[in-house]
């Protein structure tokens, strides 16, 4: 049985919640209680995550950290179809990295800026984060719009998301609780109301469930 | 800064593209500091209203678009398409919303391809002349933190170097607009929307149709300029964001309870279209004179002012969505005392009524988890609507529709849209009805919630057998059509009036309604003879003597409530919460 270390409010740890369900994966969640009880800076937890930073999946004998590393190996491992990660396409599988890559960067400013409003983290440089946050999303929203004048729905071009989709969505649609609202941004706006309609899509604590299509 | 400000609220600005209004979907727009829930019903309309629930003042751009009503996230309040009115109140399942629950809307034009709004009264829509039967083709949309005016100065000094287009040069620019031109001949007009203080969006048009690869080149000539003009933009002081102006809750709201508004027939209506759709049985679709008709909830009823004097009471049809138009249905009574016959005979296609706002004494909950309609022979209107309101969320419910023959089935094209729901029960003879009204009601379940509505005689039977078959009181909703009790009003006694601080006499004769007007209390009422549940009043003290069809037994004996028009008293005196 897979095992994830998770906290409810994380939006990592919401991608592989979301993924495993999308995919039907079987999993435990052993919650860590990162807010208030900072259990992810516990001996015991550094013992897993030298970083003390969640989540963490345990698979077998398998046991990563890095939720976008995570999301490569269950996609790959369990994702018959090959859709979400298209490792017999390098072309497409290149563009997939290249967004992997870009939702750690979202993580590392819109994520960065909710942690400093909503959960004290005071050290953080609030208007480095949220300037960071708005420069990602200008890329992204122009790369959307642009795709839907093309007649694509998804961040790479084709009939299904991917993890690049999966993996850029949590952090962008928890922003606004970071102080970066998505007003600016219509074509993201539009497409996050897109990904909620995948099917096996699940809501978190500030993503909330789209209407009927 | 200020009177600017005041100067830009009345005047229209795109605050959207067309294409950016994508079906079930709510843009999250803003202008001078107002921040914009935008979205496009079913229908195509465009609503444009203060991004803020009237309930605990959340963001409705975080709601859902339902299609005809958008549902706020946090209690799930649902206001209708175009009038921005709350429709549903889901806490309250059983109660109506009052009409003045009622958000803020803004003007909407859709042109050139984009969505135009102004804030505050301005003057009518004004063309855009280099747009004008062009096939208008908007770019990407540019954000930039500087104020408008230092964008469009930047923006009527910049030469757009397109590879695939040539040049473009600036023809003409004015205020708030720049028109740019190739020696191609294609032209640019690009607006300048003020976000907020520093805060600016460039919507650009295209007169004609241009390919993606022209397009990312005018989106990266635009950043060009966008990443200049932020620089620039450093140098000039800091401005403070514009203060929102949200509109306040209207002042009769906190001081007079709703029943005492004046229900005169304040709508004017055309009868746009009539037509027999069953053996007598006619349609009219009435649409207002000016302006928009207030939203119809489920189970709503209009009171119509016919040519020759008389008011009738008729439940619109209309389902959610369906906002700019009252259908009703209108049976031709074979002893009509001059109401159906009037609208029958009289009343033609182009006239011109008077109507009263519509009022819900019938209301519809939207958390059984199943739903009932029994209708007998015109009974169909007011549960037609209801239907097409769970349809369209796709919640169950059954309507039995029991009519005398094939001829007499109204409304057929809209009750097959509802599909294996709707079960017709032709030609059966009163005891059959009795039978098939107690295998409807077999099954009693607290969650379900049945509504009849009727001839009198099929009605008691529907609710006899609901009561037979163990219905909880509470979830049998009705409608009469009229009060076939023979009213005795031979009493006389006193009221007290408890708000109005006013005690007064009703002799015999009089009803306590009339009594009410004649002392300056204006009471709502509709039909006048105990049936629609207009003039009901909360009753604190005293004996009722009622003789309504529209309270349940049980409510009755409850003593809590009375209907003016008819009821009267048994003890001598009564105190009503009004």
């Amino acid at each position: 049985m897979i095992e994830l270390y998770d906290f409810e409010l994380s939006g990592n740890c919401y991608k592989l919640r979301l993924l495993m369900t999308i995919l039907g994966i079987e999993y435990t969640p052993k919650m860590i209680d990162f807010f208030p009880g900072n259990e992810h800076q516990t001996d015991e937890f550094l013992e897993i995550n030298p970083l003390g930073q969640l989540p963490v999946l345990c698979d077998g004998e398998v046991t990563l950290r890095d939720a976008q590393a995570i999301l490569t190996y269950l996609a790959t491992k369990y994702d018959e179809s090959g859709q979400w990660y298209p490792v017999t396409d390098p072309a497409r599988l290149g563009l997939v990295n290249q967004w992997l890559a870009f939702a750690d960067m979202i993580t590392s400013t819109a994520s960065a800026a909710r942690l400093h409003d909503g959960l004290f983290y005071h050290w953080i440089d609030i208007n480095k984060a949220r300037a960071g946050a708005h420069r990602l999303f200008q890329v992204l929203d122009e790369h959307l719009w642009h795709a839907e004048q093309d007649g694509e729905l998804w961040i790479l071009p084709g009939n299904n998301p991917t993890l690049a989709d999966l993996a850029c969505f949590p952090y962008t649609m928890l922003a606004s609780e970071g102080g970066v609202p998505l007003t600016d941004y219509p074509a993201i706006r539009r497409w996050t109301d897109r990904f909620k309609r995948v099917p096996g899509f699940i809501p978190m604590p500030g993503i909330f469930p789209a209407g009927t299509a | 800064m200020i009177s600017s400000t005041q100067t830009a609220r009345a005047q229209w600005y795109p605050i959207a593209a067309s294409a950016d209004l994508v079906p079930r979907h709510v843009f999250d727009g803003m202008l001078l500091g107002q921040e914009l829930a935008v979205w496009r019903a079913d229908d195509g309309f465009a609503n444009i209203w203060e991004n803020r629930c009237l309930h605990r003042g959340v963001r409705l751009t975080i709601g859902l678009n339902q299609g005809s009503e958008l549902q706020c996230q946090y209690h799930g309040w649902r206001y209708a398409n175009r009038t921005a009115s709350c429709s549903y109140i889901p806490a309250h399942p059983a109660n109506a919303p009052s009409r003045t629950v009622c958000n803020k809307t803004y003007p909407v034009v859709e042109k050139y391809g984009l969505v135009w709004s102004l804030l505050d009264q301005g003057p009518t829509f004004p063309e855009v002349a280099a747009l004008e039967g062009s096939d208008c083709t908007p770019i990407r949309a540019i954000p930039i933190n500087a104020p408008s005016e230092f964008v469009l100065t930047d923006l009527s000094n910049e030469v757009l170097n397109i590879s695939d287009l040539g040049m473009f040069t600036v023809q003409v620019s004015w205020d708030e607009t720049v028109v740019m031109t190739t020696d191609t001949g294609l032209t640019m007009v690009f607006f300048a929307q003020p976000v907020d203080a520093a805060r600016t969006i460039i919507r650009g048009v295209s007169t004609a149709p241009i390919n993606g690869t022209v397009l990312r080149q005018l989106n990266h000539a635009l950043n060009r300029l966008r990443r200049r003009i932020e620089e620039d933009a450093k140098n000039i002081p800091q401005i403070d964001p514009i203060e929102p102006i949200h509109s306040s809750v209207r002042a009769e709201l906190g001081t007079m309870p709703d029943q005492l508004e004046t229900g005169e027939a304040s709508l004017r209506v055309v009868v746009k279209e009539k037509i027999i759709i069953a053996e007598d049985v006619a349609q009219f679709s009435l649409t207002p004179l000016v302006g928009q008709l207030p939203t119809a909830q489920a189970g709503a009823h209009i009171d119509v002012h016919l040519p020759n004097g008389l008011t009738r009471q008729y439940s619109v049809t209309n389902g959610p969505g369906e906002s700019d138009i009252y259908t009703i249905g209108v049976k031709k009574e074979s002893q009509s005392k001059g109401g159906s016959e009037t609208l029958h005979n009289t009343v033609q296609v182009g006239d011109l009524l008077s109507v009263s706002p519509p009022r819900n004494n019938f209301p519809l909950r939207r958390d059984a988890t199943k739903s009932i309609f029994v209708a007998g022979g015109i009974g169909i209107t007011p549960l037609l609507s209801m239907a097409k309101t769970l349809h369209s969320q796709s919640l169950a419910f059954e309507l039995h529709y029991f009519v005398r023959s094939e001829d007499h089935v109204a409304f057929r094209t809209q009750l097959d849209a509802l599909g294996a729901s709707v079960i017709l029960q032709i030609g059966l003879s009163p005891n059959e009805t009795s039978g098939q009204l107690g295998a409807i009601y077999s099954k009693p379940d607290s969650t379900h919630h049945t509504y009849i509505c009727g001839p009198g005689p099929m009605l008691d039977a529907a609710r006899a057998a609901a009561a037979d078959a163990g219905w909880n009181e509470a979830n049998v909703h009705f409608e009469y059509f009229k009060n076939t009790n023979k009213i005795d009003d031979s009493s006389s006694f006193e009221i007290s009036l408890a708000r109005s601080a006013k005690t007064l006499r009703v002799e015999a004769g009089k009803t306590v309604l009339e009594v009410l007007r004649e002392n300056g209390v204006n009471l709502m009422s509709s039909c006048g003879q105990g049936a629609c549940g207009t003039c009901k009043v909360a009753v604190i003290e005293g004996e009722v003597d009622h003789q309504d069809v529209h309270l349940s037994a049980s409510e009755k004996s409850q003593n809590s409530h009375m209907m003016t028009c008819v009821s009267r008293a048994k003890s001598k005196r009564l105190i009503l919460d009004i």
